[in-house]
């Protein structure tokens, strides 16, 4: 017989915590929109201009981080029953110094302002310490499923990297004596990319990709092997650079973007193998992202330009898969905060909607079209760098990214209000 | 009276749980419901304590078989060791 104590919904946070997280997400897809349109004409000529930097942040810490913390103080609870302790404080407390971080942090790298820059750096590492300590504390009380949790503590072991490199990284730009800073920005980007987000893709895919789609699970040895992989490449790729070897350094990343590409095509084939024929947006995201992981990958064994790479990493994966996530989690909460407060006042009379209405479909799937105009017309733009028009195509790329941000958040905004109504009829 | 099974392994979340509570709704409580599931539905256990049912769950990998019953009419041996009807 098996444990049947079960988890009690008590531990969910309250849907505030991680919903303040996710409605925020899309003003700074926004904000990084507003720089392209803005500064269409350098922003794609070269990664290192001081937009290009601007928007790589805004995207990555105040969309993509946003997202990902808020889905994560809900998941450990709900999924590996390890609540986060404190967690309306700690939810507060991060969102606040990740959001002030943020925009500090990407002012001073548009305007060059040391005070700002070193405002941001602050921020951002006081915010995330804070995060990192309350969701390691909740990840060793966890039980579940021993892979997922593995890639969740890995992730977070990436995040602490991507922010220590990044605080060096941000030393360095200040003045300080740092040898050999390009490859420690490397380290940073790719402790970033590989180890925070493509982890924590990793072990969320192992969950929500079976559970939401009703796919076969993940084979044993795609689950064994994938995040450890991830981990030592990143291990011995900075061990290279300690060692000031930054040539062999790249390459010694080859076996966590071989593993990448294994997830993502096996992600693929499970998706075909699904047994609900119906295409939903979600799952459209999730096809565009896997994708997306093999494109890049591609292009980053030809040494293809880095400005595109960004594209598609940035734009494509780190907003799209969050954006499709978002259209599961948020009607989920709320059908399922909605369904306890329910039963706890006994009020059967009230009749609850089915997820779909809270999020529905036909306008979620007008959102993907905008977002796969704007990545076709960013991509575009990335490849004509230089050229006249260019210039142009990063500008509609940028309006692109903000009608996608928008019409996001007006989906949040309409699903949160059902949640309101209905709460305010259950009493 | 022959208990009533209901199969969710091919549903998305929350599909599951809201046909258990649609079902549990429309059975008079002195009836029993079986659920085949392929995961543990562990937010399903905490609804059934509040609304006042008692369950049991047997399985592993992607076959689950819970049996729901009220409280006050708790399953005799012979019902629960006599398995879910094929």
């Amino acid at each position: 017989m098996l444990n049947t104590a079960g988890l009690s919904l008590d531990q969910a946070p309250p849907i505030q915590v991680p919903f303040a997280f996710f409605r925020v997400a899309p003003l700074f897809a926004a904000l990084a929109g507003a720089v392209l349109l803005w500064d269409g004409d350098v922003v794609l000529i070269s990664r290192w201009s001081a937009p290009a930097l601007a928007v790589t942040h805004l995207l990555a810490l105040g969309f993509l981080t946003q997202v990902m913390c808020g889905a994560l103080f809900q998941m450990l609870s709900v999924l590996a029953g390890a609540p986060v302790p404190r967690v309306v404080w700690v939810g507060r407390l991060t969102q606040l110094a990740l959001v002030l971080g943020c925009l500090t942090l990407s002012w001073g790298l548009y305007s060059n302002g040391r005070a700002w820059l070193m405002l941001g750096g602050l921020l951002l590492g006081l915010g995330l310490a804070a995060f990192v300590v309350a969701v390691g504390v909740a990840l060793t009380r966890a039980r579940g499923v021993p892979q997922t949790l593995r890639a969740m503590r890995f992730a977070l072991a990436g995040l602490v990297m991507t922010l220590v490199f990044g605080l060096v990284v941000l030393a360095g730009v200040l003045g300080a004596r740092i040898p050999g800073l390009a490859g420690w920005v490397d380290l940073h980007l790719s402790w970033a990319l590989l180890g925070w987000v493509g982890m924590l893709i990793i072990g969320v895919g192992y969950q929500v990709v079976p559970m939401f789609h009703v796919t076969p699970a993940y084979p044993r040895w795609l689950t064994r092997l994938a995040a450890p992989l991830v981990l030592a490449a990143l291990l011995a790729s900075t061990t290279l650079v300690g060692l000031g070897n930054v040539g062999l350094a790249v390459w010694a990343l080859l076996p966590a973007i071989l593993a990448l590409g294994a997830f993502a095509v096996v992600t693929l084939v499970l998706q075909r193998r699904r047994e609900r024929p119906r295409v939903d947006t979600t799952l459209l995201y999730w096809w565009s992202s896997m994708g997306l992981i093999l494109l890049s990958s591609a292009l980053w064994l030809l040494d293809g330009r880095g400005e595109v790479l960004g594209v598609l990493l940035l734009a494509g994966i780190g907003v799209g898969l969050p954006t499709g996530m978002l259209f599961k989690i948020m009607p989920f909460l709320s059908w399922f905060h909605l369904q306890h407060r329910q039963v706890t006042a006994r009020r059967f009379d009230v009749r609850l909607p089915h997820m779909q209405v809270f999020m529905p479909d036909g306008v979620a799937q007008a959102q993907f079209g905008t977002f796969a105009a704007m990545l076709v017309l960013l991509t575009a733009a990335g490849f004509s760098a230089g050229q006249p028009w260019g210039a142009y195509l990063a500008r509609a790329g940028g309006a692109g990214l903000i009608a996608a941000a928008s019409l996001l958040a007006w989906m949040q905004w309409r699903c949160y209000r059902a949640y309101l109504d209905i709460s305010r009829q259950l009493g | 009276m022959a208990p009533r099974v209901l199969d969710v392994r091919r549903l998305a979340p929350p599909e599951p749980l809201e046909q258990v509570l649609d079902a549990l709704a429309d059975m008079p409580r002195t009836e029993r419901l079986w659920v085949l599931h392929r995961r543990e539905p562990f937010p399903l256990y905490d609804l059934l304590k509040r609304m006042g049912y008692g369950w049991r769950t047997e399985g592993a990998d992607e076959r689950f078989e819970i049996l729901i019953w009220a409280s006050e009419h708790p399953p005799t041996e012979d019902e629960l060791s006599r398995g879910m009807p094929c």
